[in-house]
C-alpha cells in the first residue's frame, strides 16, 4: 500500500479505494479490478487483511444483548400509547 | 494517550449526564404528536421485509393492526439498537432509556414509515435523532462539532501507521485485543466518527443509508469513515503495544511517532 500505486496516486486515495471496496460501494467493474489486484499484490493484500481484522474485532466486541427487561418495558410503554395518524 | 482505562476516565466527565434522562424527557422531548420521521429513501434489503407489507395501506390500518405490525417488524431490532445505544450513551442504564425512548417515538411515528422502505435504517435514524436531542441538548452544539478539533498530529500519526510494513504482525496483534480495549478505542474517537464507523462496520449500512441516518451528505459520511477508521486503527495499535502484543519493530515505530507528536 505504501509504494503500490495501483489503487491510487496517494496513500489517502488508496485507502479510500480499499474502504469503498470493503464497504461494497464500488461498481462491479472496479470491484473485479481491485479483487484481481489484491490477489496479485502482497502489500495491498496485507492492508486489506488488517482492515478486515479491525472490522471483525469491532463487530465481535460490539454485539451486546439488550437486557430481557428492555423489550418488555418497550412493549408496556407503547401499549399505553395511542397510535398517532388517525 | 494512556492506557485504555485512563483514556475512558479522561473522556468520561465530558459526557457525564448531570440530570437523568427522565428529567430531560419531561422538559425537552417533543410530545408524541409532534415527532416527524418521514420514510427512508433507501429500500429495504432483500428478504428483510415481509411481502404482505408491500400492499399495505397504512391509512386504513386499525390501531391494533398497526401495533401488531410494529411488534412483528420493529421489535426484532432491539438488541442491535441497544448495542448502538451503548456506543452513544456509554452506560447500560442510559442506553436502555435511549432505546426505550427511540422505540416510543418510532411507534408514535409508525404511520409515517413507508412499508417496503428500510425499517432498520429508519429506526436507527430515530435512535440517532433521539440521542442528539436528549443527550446533546445540554451542550447545545451540533453532532459534527468535534470534526475540526482533532489535532493534526493524530492524523499524521495514523498516516504513519498506514505506511509501516508490519501489517501481518499488526493484524495478528489486533486480533488478540480484548473486547474492552476495542470498546475503549471506539469510545475514544469523536462521536460522529465513532457512529459512522459503527454503522458501517458493525451494521453494514451503505454510505447512502448512513447519510440518511446521520442526516449528513454522503461526502461527509465518507470523510468521517476515513478519519474515524484511521484514528481507531491507530488507537488499537497502541493498545496492542501496551499489552505487549506488538513486534519490537512496531514498538519502535510508535515510540518514534510519540516523540514527534510531543514536539
Amino acid at each position: 500500500m505504501k509504494d503500490c500505486e495501483e489503487l491510487g496516486d496517494c496513500p489517502d486515495a488508496r485507502i479510500e479505494k480499499l474502504y469503498d471496496y470493503l464497504d461494497g460501494e464500488l461498481s462491479h467493474k472496479d470491484l473485479v479490478e481491485i479483487k484481481a489486484h489484491l490477489d496479485s499484490c502482497a502489500e495491498c493484500a496485507k492492508e486489506h487483511d488488517l482492515e478486515c481484522v479491525i472490522r471483525e474485532v469491532v463487530k465481535r466486541s460490539c454485539s451486546e444483548k439488550a437486557p430481557t427487561s428492555l423489550k418488555d418495558n418497550i412493549l408496556e410503554r407503547i401499549g399505553q400509547l395511542k397510535t398517532a395518524g388517525h | 494517550m494512556g492506557t485504555p482505562a485512563s483514556v475512558s476516565e479522561q473522556l468520561a466527565p465530558d459526557f457525564q449526564l448531570n440530570v437523568t434522562l427522565e428529567q430531560r424527557r419531561r422538559s425537552a422531548a417533543p410530545s408524541n404528536g409532534r415527532v416527524d420521521f418521514p420514510p427512508m429513501n433507501t429500500t429495504a434489503p432483500a428478504g428483510s421485509s415481509s411481502t404482505e407489507n408491500d400492499q399495505l395501506d397504512v391509512s386504513t390500518e386499525s390501531d391494533a393492526d398497526r401495533k401488531a405490525r410494529f411488534e412483528r417488524d420493529a421489535m426484532q431490532y432491539v438488541d442491535q439498537l441497544y448495542s448502538a445505544a451503548m456506543r452513544m450513551a456509554r452506560n447500560p442504564s442510559d442506553a436502555e432509556d435511549l432505546v426505550q425512548e427511540a422505540y416510543t417515538k418510532a411507534f408514535s411515528a409508525f404511520h409515517q414509515y413507508k412499508p417496503g422502505t428500510n425499517l432498520k435504517a429508519w429506526l436507527y435514524r430515530i435512535l440517532t435523532n433521539t440521542y442528539i436531542n436528549l443527550y446533546r441538548k445540554r451542550q447545545r452544539e451540533p453532532l459534527q462539532s468535534h470534526s475540526d478539533t482533532i489535532e493534526d498530529w493524530q492524523l499524521a500519526k495514523a498516516a504513519e501507521h498506514t505506511s509501516s510494513g508490519l501489517r501481518s504482525a499488526e493484524a495478528e496483534a489486533l486480533d488478540h485485543l480484548p473486547d474492552s480495549d476495542i470498546k475503549n478505542a471506539l469510545q475514544s474517537i469523536p462521536e460522529e466518527f465513532r457512529l459512522a464507523v459503527y454503522f458501517s462496520d458493525v451494521e453494514g449500512f451503505a454510505y447512502k443509508e448512513i447519510s440518511e441516518i446521520m442526516n449528513t451528505p454522503i461526502g461527509t459520511v465518507m470523510s468521517r469513515l476515513h478519519r474515524g477508521r484511521k484514528l481507531l486503527r491507530d488507537l488499537l495499535s497502541e493498545y496492542a503495544l501496551e499489552r505487549g502484543l506488538g513486534t519490537p519493530a512496531a514498538v519502535e515505530g510508535v515510540k518514534g511517532t510519540k516523540q514527534e507528536s510531543a514536539k
